[in-house]
């Protein structure tokens, strides 16, 4: 298990536990009652699996035939402990990813019919989230405790799969492994080139995928891009109030808040305040807030604006600046300085993780 | 294929307030409101998430102030297909 992943609180550091494990328990909740658990209900439904096919899988499944294997907390202390958890909602979300319909024969099933399943046009199909409290021991051991009990079902669904003849144990532990591989975050090379050449700034904000195709970096396949900039009179947003459809294929996973409701609700009613009250930015009050909401099949980035001070630098270096938030409009571009001192206390933000297709 | 479209930039357009059995991704918070043409993205195919085509889409720009209480001079985009949407007549 690797440390890279989109469950972090605002301030990417570990130095608030209780911060990063309340976005632990966002996430996990969010994939399992708005990833996986409509994605079985949908096989029950259509007879493709069955609870039967479940409680067998269970009642035979020996340890050493795992599909998934957890290691172990590397260290006692909070830190590693809080560390532990992240990587493992992690792979359960990479597992997840593993047993979708690109994997799965037979789960004839598009992103629009998940939609449907888990309730976003109809709260008669929503599935309960599990609310946490308490202070940080007992919600790690709570935490731990979900983790341990959603991951068995993942495991027995996947067994259940390859029982059924839907998937084969190969197929599946080839495409896992592709799920491990990384590509370089897009992110920021995009915006660097962009900032350092005209004419290919110019060409991604009015043909968006069609400009990365020619810069040769991933440019993904989930519907139309479109980049909107960021300027000394605009200031752009972008928000999914439906659900969290963001450009992943290109910049990974959103961070945890992007899917949150609070974020989802109070960026189209008060956007000066959101921003300010989440991520403590101030829009001057001459600039125009445009916030998008990605409701149909255009996927939305903002191109941050590039900083004074800035000039001369490569594109190299530029492309550390961008943060994952700026893309999102959630901050602005880090100054050399932010970024050079990050670096130096070993914070550097963390590019999200790409998954391969 | 955005040829198809009805409206072009700078339309003013009412979303209906009820869904018109289109795709039922147009958001509650815009429903009834009027908004203006903002970009016209024609008949978009997304074998990904769903069967079939929807109508041509469009992004509607709304004051906030047309959505919100909030007075501030910003805008909020949506994307929005046409079977939503309905002519403003502009001395309406």
């Amino acid at each position: 298990m690797s440390g890279k992943h989109g469950h972090k609180p605002f301030e990417g550091h570990m130095h608030d536990y209780l911060a990063h494990i309340k976005a632990v328990e966002e996430d996990l909740e969010y994939y399992r009652a708005k990833r996986f658990e409509p994605r079985i209900i949908y096989l029950l439904r259509r007879g493709v699996v069955t609870f039967y096919d479940l409680l067998k899988v269970r009642s035979t499944l020996k340890k050493k035939d795992h599909f998934f294997k957890i290691g172990k907390p590397q260290g006692k202390n909070i830190e590693a402990r809080v560390r532990y958890l992240e990587e493992w909602l992690d792979e359960y979300v990479k597992g997840i990813a593993l047993v979708s319909a690109r994997t799965v024969e037979g789960m004839d099933m598009v992103t629009e019919d998940n939609r449907k399943e888990r309730g976003d046009y109809d709260d008669f199909f929503k599935i309960k989230k599990k609310e946490h409290h308490g202070e940080l021991e007992e919600r790690m051991v709570n935490v731990a405790q979900d983790l341990k009990d959603y991951q068995e079902l993942l495991e027995v669904f996947v067994h259940a799969l390859i029982l059924r003849g839907w998937a084969s144990r190969v197929e599946l532990e080839q495409r896992w492994k592709q799920l491990h591989e990384e590509r370089p975050w897009a992110g920021g090379v995009i915006v660097a080139k962009a900032w350092s050449d005209p004419e290919f700034k110019q060409a991604l904000l009015t043909t968006g995928r069609e400009a990365l195709r020619e810069m040769g970096v991933h440019q993904g396949k989930v519907g139309k891009l479109v980049v909107v900039e960021n300027t000394d009179q605009a200031h752009n947003v972008v928000v999914c109030t439906l659900c969290s459809c963001y450009p992943y294929d290109i910049l990974g996973d959103t961070p945890w808040w992007y899917k949150h409701e609070s974020y989802r609700t109070n960026i189209v009613q008060n956007p000066r305040q959101c921003v300010k009250e989440m991520f403590q930015l101030e829009i001057p009050a001459d600039k125009e807030m445009r916030v998008w909401d990605s409701t149909s099949d255009v996927r939305y980035f903002a191109l941050p604006q590039r900083l004074a001070g800035t000039e001369g630098m490569a594109e190299k270096e530029l492309a550390k600046l961008v943060t994952v938030d700026s893309l999102i409009g959630a901050g602005y571009a880090l100054e050399p300085e932010q970024q050079r001192a990050a670096e130096r206390a070993g914070a550097a933000p963390e590019a999200p993780r790409i998954r391969p297709d | 294929m955005e040829s198809n479209s009805k409206y072009r930039i700078g339309d003013a357009v009412t979303v209906a307030a009820e869904n018109p059995t289109g795709n039922p991704r147009t958001p509650h918070y815009i429903r009834g409101k009027r908004g203006v043409i903002g970009s016209v993205h024609g008949i978009l195919e997304n074998i990904r998430d769903h069967r079939g085509v929807h109508k041509p889409l469009y992004t509607v720009k709304f004051d906030l102030s047309e959505i919100s209480t909030c007075h501030d001079q910003d805008t909020i985009w949506v994307d929005v297909h046409e079977e939503w949407l309905s002519e403003v007549r502009q001395d309406g």
